[in-house]
C-alpha cells in the first residue's frame, strides 16, 4: 500500500510565476496511492523541510515526490530531510518543474498540465522504489596530482602537510610550469622565481610527496576511493642517483640549436638539457627527438664525458601502477603563439611576440638576461606596442571568452618595459580593461599616471614590416574613431589563453567532462568550482579556465581541502545505485543462465563470474555477480539482459517502466 | 490537414542524467522557451534505455520519441552511449522492416553544455510530429487489446 | 546400416550415453534420441535433415550426465559455436560429428576445428527468403506495416518460434516476467509483433539463420525473415558472420567507436 506525500514548491515565483502550483497539488492529491499532497513557497529551506518530515511522521508516508528545481541541485536536500524524519532516503525522487518546465514554458494551462505529468510520473515511479542502503568502500589515502605548476604544487604541499601521501606527475623535465617562466608578477611586481622556488624545493624535499617529472598518465581505472592510475615515466637516459647536475653534458652536447621551450622559442637549447638553472629536479634529460644518438645512431659524448657514468641510453619507458583514493588535475593552459593571426603577420614577423615571449625577455635569466632586445636584430627597441585582446573576446576566431590575465600583465610589461628602456615608448591598443582583484586597478593606473604608458582604445587592423619597422594600423576610438599609425620597434600580443595540448585526451581517459575550449568542466559553475562530474577528481588552476596567480592558489588549497576531506572519513558511503544479480532458492538460484554478455560490455569490468555449488562442492551453475565496490551505476548491463536477471537499484525496471506508461493513462 | 494545427503531438523523450538532462537544464537556466509537449524521463545513461520502452511508449499513446544522450567519447560511463547507439542501429533497422514509422523517433547527442540544441531539438521534433500527425496507425492497433480486454 | 548408425553403435559402446541424430518421420525426417544400440539403425544424416539439433544441447533435463554425441548439419555447427561463446556448452562433454560434401563423418575435437569448417560454408539466403525480400523491400512503410500487422493477426502466441530456437535458452524468459509485463501474454496483434520484435532484438548478432523459428510456426509467419534479414543487414557492420562468434563479447556488447551514425539528429 504506498502513502505518497507530493510537495510542489513555489520556488519563490520561479515555478508559481508560469506552473499554477496549487492545482498540480489538488490534481496529485487525486492520484491513486497519494496520502498528501501541498505546495509551498521554498521546499528547500528550513521550514520546507520541516514541512515535508512532519507529514512523513503524521501521515506515515511511504514514499515522497517533490516537484522543485532540477533534481541536481536539491535532491540530496530532501533525500536527507526524508532520512531524518525516518524515510529511507532512496524513496523519495524530484520532479523538475523548474529547468524543464517553468523556466522554458510560458504561463499557461499546458505548462500546468505538463507539470501535472511530470509529478505524477515520478509519483508512479516512487511507488515501486525500494528502500536502498548506501555502500560503504574503503578509502585509499594517498593522491594523485597531475601538473606540476604553481596549481599542482600548492595542491600537493596543502594535501602532504595533512598528513597524507601524495604522487606529483609532471609531463616536462621540471616542475614550475608557466609561473617560472615569468619574470614578475603583478600586482607587486615580486620577481616570480623567488616567490616559486622555494615551493618547488619545498616539493621535492617533502616527505609525503613523491614526485615524478618527465612522466605522464597513461591510464585510470577504477572509482573514488579506489583508483589504480598508471604512469608512464618517460626514459629520461640519465640516472638521477649518479647525476650531480655538474652540466658538463650539455655544455658538449653537439645539438644546440633546439629552440627552448622554456624560453618560449626565443632562446635555444641543447639536446641534452636542464630547461632552467631553477629546475626541479635539477638533472638533465635527453630529448630524443633531437637527440643524434637517438636518431641517426652516432655521438654519446655526453655519456663520454660524464664523470660519474650517469648517462644510460636505451632504458625503455616504465611504466607504474598506483592505488590512489583522489586525484587532482592541475594540467594549467597555453597560450596562442603569433602564428595565428594572419593581421599581425602569421608568425613571420620576428619582432612580433607574445605576452609570454616578452617575459622571458624580461626575465634575468632569459635569452637576453633581462633587457628587453629586439628578436630579430638585437637592438633595443624605442618604440613597442603593446595590443590587448589579441585572439580573446573574438566569435570570429573561435575564442568569445576574455582571458582574463591579460590586461593586468600588459600593463605590466609596459610598465618594465619603462623601468628598463627610460626613454622608451609604449603604446598599450586595449578594448577594455579588466583589473578586478586586489590592488590591480592601482596598479593598472600607475602604468598610465606613473610610468607614463600610452593606453589607446582600439582595435589593432594590421601590422606589417616596412624598412625594418613594424607599421602598427589601429584605431582611436575615445577621439571618434581617428586612424592611429605607429611605427614600432617590437609588437607585443597579449595572445588568448587556450587549453592545454593533450587536454582533451587526458578528460577523455579520465573521464571528466570538458567544454567546447577544452578546458576542464567544473561540477558546478559557482559552487563546485575545484569539483568534476567524476566523483574523485578534483580541479584546480588554468585547466578550468584562465586565471590568474591568486586564484590558481586559492582552487588548489581548495580541491587539497577536498580531497583531505574525503580522506578525513573512514570509509566512502556510496550511494547504492548499482546494479544487482537477481538470487533465489534452489532449484534455479538466479534466473541469470550465465551467457555474461554483461560483463563483456560493462565498462567498470564491474561483473564477475560466481559458481553456485552445491553441499558436496559441485558446481551447479556459473553466474553473473556485480562488485558493488566498482559498479558506477550506468544500467547498461541491464537493457542487454535478455531474461532480465539483472536490474539496477534506483532505476529498476519495474520503476522506469511505471514512470513512463504513467504518462499514458487516460 | 487542418486538424495537424490543432493537435498537440505527446511526446516522450529518453535522456541520459549526465549529459542531456543536465543540458535541458542549462536552458532552463538560460530561459530559452521550447514546446511543451515533451516530458523528460530521467535515465543515468543511453546505455540503460530498454528498447522495449519506445515501443510501450508509442502503444500507450506517444506520437514520438526522443532519445538522447552524451556524444561519442564523452559518455559519463565510458561507452554506455556506445553500447545504446548499436542497439538504436539494430532496432532503427527492424523497426523500419516491420513497417514502424521511424521518423517519429529522433536520436540525439546532446551535452550538458548545449541547452541550445535541446529547445531546437524539441522544437523541430514537435514541428516534425505535428506535420506527421498522431500516430493513429499504430494506437488503433494497440486499442484492439484494450477492446478485448473489456469484453472479459 | 549405413554408416552413421554403425558410427552411432560405435559412439555408444564407446561409453556415450546419448547419440542425437535424425530419424526418417511421416514427411521429413526428424530428431531421434538413440540411447541404445539397437535403436542405431533408424538413423539418417542427409540434405533433407533440418531441424536444428543444438536446441536440445542447453537442455540438461534431456541430455542427462554422461558424454553426448551429435550428428550436426550446417546449421546446428554454427548454433553450437554460438552457444560454447556464450558459455552455454561444454565441448569437453560433446562429441561433435557432422557429413561432409563429399559425404564423410567428420569429428571436430576443438571449437577452432568448427570454425574453420565454417568458414568454408558461406551464409546465404534462401530463393524464396530473397523473393520475400523484394516483396517487401518494393513496398511502402504503410504497406509492409499492413503486411505484418496482418500477419501477426494470425499469431496464437504459441511461442513455438521461442521453443524451436537453439538461441533461446534463458530458463526464465522475458515473457514470464510480470514485473514488469514487458510482453502481453494474450494474442493481440500489437502484443504479437511486439514479441516478434523482443526476440528478433534479443537476437541481434546471436541468429545464426537456421530458419527453426519459421519452420515451426504452426500458422507460416514468416517469422525467420525478419531475423534473417537483421542478419544480413547488420552483419557487415557489426562483423558479425553466423558460426563466428565474436572473441570479445557480441555484436551487441562492443562497439566500434566509429559505428555509423546517420540516422541520429
Amino acid at each position: 500500500m504506498s502513502k505518497i506525500g507530493v510537495f510542489i514548491c513555489h520556488c519563490g515565483e520561479n515555478i508559481s510565476g508560469t506552473v499554477d502550483c496549487e492545482k498540480v497539488a489538488t490534481e496529485l492529491s487525486k492520484v491513486e496511492g497519494v496520502a498528501y499532497s501541498t505546495d509551498y513557497k521554498y521546499m528547500c529551506s528550513d521550514p520546507g523541510q520541516t514541512l515535508i518530515k512532519e507529514a512523513i511522521k503524521t501521515h506515515h508516508l511511504t514514499g515522497v515526490v517533490v516537484g522543485s528545481c532540477s533534481p541536481r541541485m536539491h535532491e540530496v536536500t530532501f533525500r536527507k530531510a526524508c532520512a531524518e524524519a525516518g524515510l529511507n532516503p532512496y524513496m523519495c525522487e524530484i520532479a523538475n518543474l523548474r529547468e524543464h518546465c517553468s523556466w522554458v514554458h510560458e504561463k499557461g494551462e499546458a505548462t500546468t498540465e505538463k507539470a501535472i505529468s511530470l509529478v505524477t510520473m515520478l509519483v508512479e515511479k516512487v511507488k515501486k522504489n525500494k528502500p536502498l542502503t548506501s555502500i560503504q568502500v574503503p578509502i585509499t589515502k594517498k593522491a594523485l596530482v597531475i601538473g606540476g605548476g604553481i596549481a599542482g604544487i600548492q595542491a600537493s604541499l596543502d594535501i602532504a602537510n595533512c598528513g597524507h601521501q601524495v604522487i606529483l606527475i609532471e609531463k616536462d623535465p621540471s616542475i614550475g610550469g608557466h609561473m617560472s617562466q615569468l619574470s614578475e608578477t603583478f600586482p607587486t611586481l615580486d620577481c616570480s622565481q623567488c616567490i616559486l622556488t622555494p615551493r618547488m624545493v619545498e616539493v621535492a624535499q617533502h616527505p609525503n610527496i613523491t614526485l615524478y617529472t618527465y612522466a605522464e598518465l597513461e591510464k585510470v581505472e577504477g572509482s573514488i576511493g579506489n583508483f589504480q592510475a598508471t604512469i608512464r615515466l618517460k626514459a629520461k637516459s640519465v640516472d638521477p642517483k649518479l647525476c650531480t647536475a655538474c652540466g658538463l653534458c650539455s655544455s658538449k652536447c653537439p645539438q644546440k640549436k633546439i629552440p627552448s621551450e622554456f624560453n618560449a622559442g626565443l632562446g635555444t637549447r641543447t639536446a641534452i638539457y636542464v630547461p632552467f638553472p631553477q629546475a626541479v629536479p635539477n638533472k638533465p634529460v635527453i630529448d630524443k627527438e633531437h637527440c643524434n644518438y637517438y636518431q641517426k645512431g652516432k655521438c654519446q659524448v655526453c655519456q663520454k664525458n660524464c664523470p660519474t657514468g650517469a648517462i644510460e641510453f636505451d632504458k625503455p619507458d616504465e611504466l607504474i601502477t598506483e592505488a590512489v583514493g583522489a586525484i587532482v588535475v592541475t594540467t594549467g593552459f597555453n597560450v596562442l603563439g603569433t602564428d595565428f593571426f594572419p593581421e599581425y603577420g602569421y608568425g613571420k614577423y620576428k619582432d612580433v611576440i607574445t605576452g609570454l615571449q616578452f617575459e622571458r625577455l624580461a626575465s634575468a635569466s632569459g635569452p637576453t638576461l633581462g633587457e628587453i632586445r629586439r628578436p630579430s636584430d638585437g637592438q633595443i627597441p624605442k618604440k613597442i606596442v603593446f595590443i590587448a585582446c589579441a585572439g580573446s573576446r573574438d566569435p570570429a576566431k573561435g575564442i568569445p571568452y576574455c582571458s582574463k590575465i591579460c590586461c593586468m600583465y600588459t600593463a605590466k610589461h609596459a610598465m618594465l618595459y619603462q623601468h628598463k628602456v627610460h626613454e622608451g615608448e609604449s603604446y598599450v591598443f586595449y578594448m577594455d580593461i579588466r583589473a578586478g582583484g586586489k590592488n590591480y586597478e592601482e596598479f593598472v593606473r600607475r602604468a598610465i599616471e606613473e610610468d607614463g604608458v600610452n593606453y589607446v582604445r582600439g582595435r589593432v587592423a594590421r601590422v606589417y614590416e616596412k624598412n625594418g619597422k613594424l607599421i602598427v594600423k589601429g584605431v582611436d576610438t575615445l577621439l571618434a574613431g581617428a586612424q592611429v599609425e605607429i611605427e614600432a620597434d617590437m609588437v607585443v600580443l597579449a595572445t588568448a589563453g587556450v587549453s592545454n595540448q593533450g587536454a582533451e585526451q587526458l578528460a577523455q581517459k579520465m573521464h571528466i567532462s570538458y567544454d567546447p575550449y577544452k578546458f576542464f568542466a567544473e561540477a558546478h559553475p559557482k559552487l563546485k568550482p575545484v569539483e568534476t562530474n567524476t566523483a574523485g577528481i578534483f580541479l584546480a588552476g588554468a585547466c578550468q579556465a584562465p586565471k590568474d596567480i591568486p586564484d590558481t592558489v586559492g582552487t588548489a588549497s581548495g580541491a587539497a581541502v577536498k580531497v583531505a576531506c574525503l580522506f578525513s572519513q573512514a570509509q566512502l558511503i556510496r550511494e547504492p545505485l548499482i546494479a544487482v544479480v537477481n538470487r533465489s532458492g534452489p532449484p534455479s538460484f538466479s534466473t541469470c543462465v550465465g551467457c555474461f554478455m554483461c560483463e563483456t560490455a560493462c565498462p567498470y569490468h564491474a561483473i564477475e563470474r560466481e559458481e553456485i555449488k552445491n553441499r558436496n562442492g559441485e558446481v551447479l551453475k556459473v553466474v553473473a555477480k556485480v562488485n558493488p565496490g566498482l559498479c558506477q551505476g550506468c544500467g547498461t548491463c541491464v537493457a542487454f539482459c535478455r531474461s532480465k536477471s539483472i536490474d539496477i537499484q534506483g532505476y529498476s525496471n519495474e520503476e522506469m517502466y511505471a514512470e513512463v506508461m504513467s504518462l499514458f493513462n487516460n | 490537414m487542418d486538424e495537424n494545427s490543432e493537435f498537440e503531438p505527446n511526446i516522450v523523450a529518453f535522456v541520459c542524467n549526465w549529459c542531456t538532462y543536465a543540458g535541458a537544464d542549462l536552458t532552463g537556466t538560460s530561459r530559452l522557451k521550447y514546446a511543451t509537449n515533451v516530458k523528460i524521463v530521467r535515465f543515468p545513461c543511453t546505455g540503460r534505455i530498454d528498447f522495449m520502452l519506445l515501443l510501450k511508449a508509442f502503444a500507450g499513446g506517444a506520437d514520438g520519441i526522443i532519445v538522447s544522450g552524451c556524444h561519442p567519447n564523452d559518455c559519463h560511463y565510458t561507452s554506455g552511449n556506445f553500447h545504446a547507439r548499436r542497439r538504436w542501429m539494430a532496432l532503427h533497422n527492424l523497426l523500419e522492416l516491420v513497417g514502424i514509422d521511424v521518423r517519429r523517433v529522433r536520436y540525439s547527442w546532446v551535452s550538458a553544455a548545449e541547452g541550445a540544441k535541446w529547445a531546437d531539438l524539441v522544437n523541430s521534433t514537435v514541428a516534425d510530429i505535428r506535420r506527421f500527425g498522431p500516430y493513429t496507425e499504430y494506437q488503433n492497433v494497440a486499442k484492439q487489446l484494450e477492446m478485448e480486454d473489456s469484453h472479459e | 546400416m549405413n554408416k552413421i548408425a554403425e558410427k552411432a553403435v560405435a559412439l555408444l559402446q564407446e561409453g556415450h550415453t546419448l547419440v542425437l541424430g535424425y530419424e526418417e518421420g511421416d514427411r521429413a525426417p526428424r530428431p531421434f534420441f538413440c540411447r541404445q544400440a539397437e535403436e542405431a539403425q533408424h538413423l539418417v544424416l542427409d540434405e533433407r535433415c533440418t531441424a536444428n539439433l543444438a536446441v536440445y544441447l542447453t537442455k540438461p533435463e534431456l541430455m542427462g550426465k554422461g558424454r553426448v554425441a551429435v550428428f550436426a548439419i550446417t546449421s546446428s555447427l554454427r548454433a553450437i559455436a554460438q552457444l560454447t561463446a556464450e558459455n552455454q556448452l561444454q565441448l569437453e562433454n560433446l562429441t561433435i560429428l557432422t557429413l561432409t560434401a563429399e559425404q564423410e563423418i567428420k569429428t571436430f575435437a576443438t571449437l577452432e576445428e568448427i570454425r574453420s569448417y565454417l568458414s568454408e560454408v558461406p551464409y546465404e539466403l534462401s530463393d524464396t527468403e530473397k523473393a520475400l525480400d523484394e516483396k517487401l523491400s518494393a513496398m511502402t512503410r504503410e504497406e509492409r506495416w499492413k503486411y505484418w500487422i496482418n500477419e501477426f493477426s494470425r499469431c496464437i502466441k504459441c511461442y513455438a518460434c521461442r521453443a524451436a530456437c537453439p538461441m533461446c535458452y534463458c530458463t526464465r524468459c522475458i515473457t514470464e516476467v510480470n514485473r514488469p509485463q514487458w510482453i502481453s501474454p494474450w494474442p493481440s496483434p500489437l502484443p504479437n509483433m511486439e514479441w516478434q520484435i523482443n526476440r528478433v532484438m534479443h537476437l541481434v548478432g546471436r541468429c545464426i539463420g537456421c530458419g527453426a523459428c519459421g519452420r515451426a510456426c504452426p500458422v507460416g509467419i514468416p517469422v525467420d525473415y525478419l531475423s534473417k534479414k537483421m542478419l544480413q543487414d547488420l552483419s557487415e557492420e557489426f562483423g558479425y558472420v553466423p558460426g563466428q562468434a565474436m572473441q570479445d563479447g557480441n555484436a551487441l556488447s562492443t562497439f566500434k567507436p566509429d559505428d555509423k551514425e546517420n540516422f541520429i539528429h
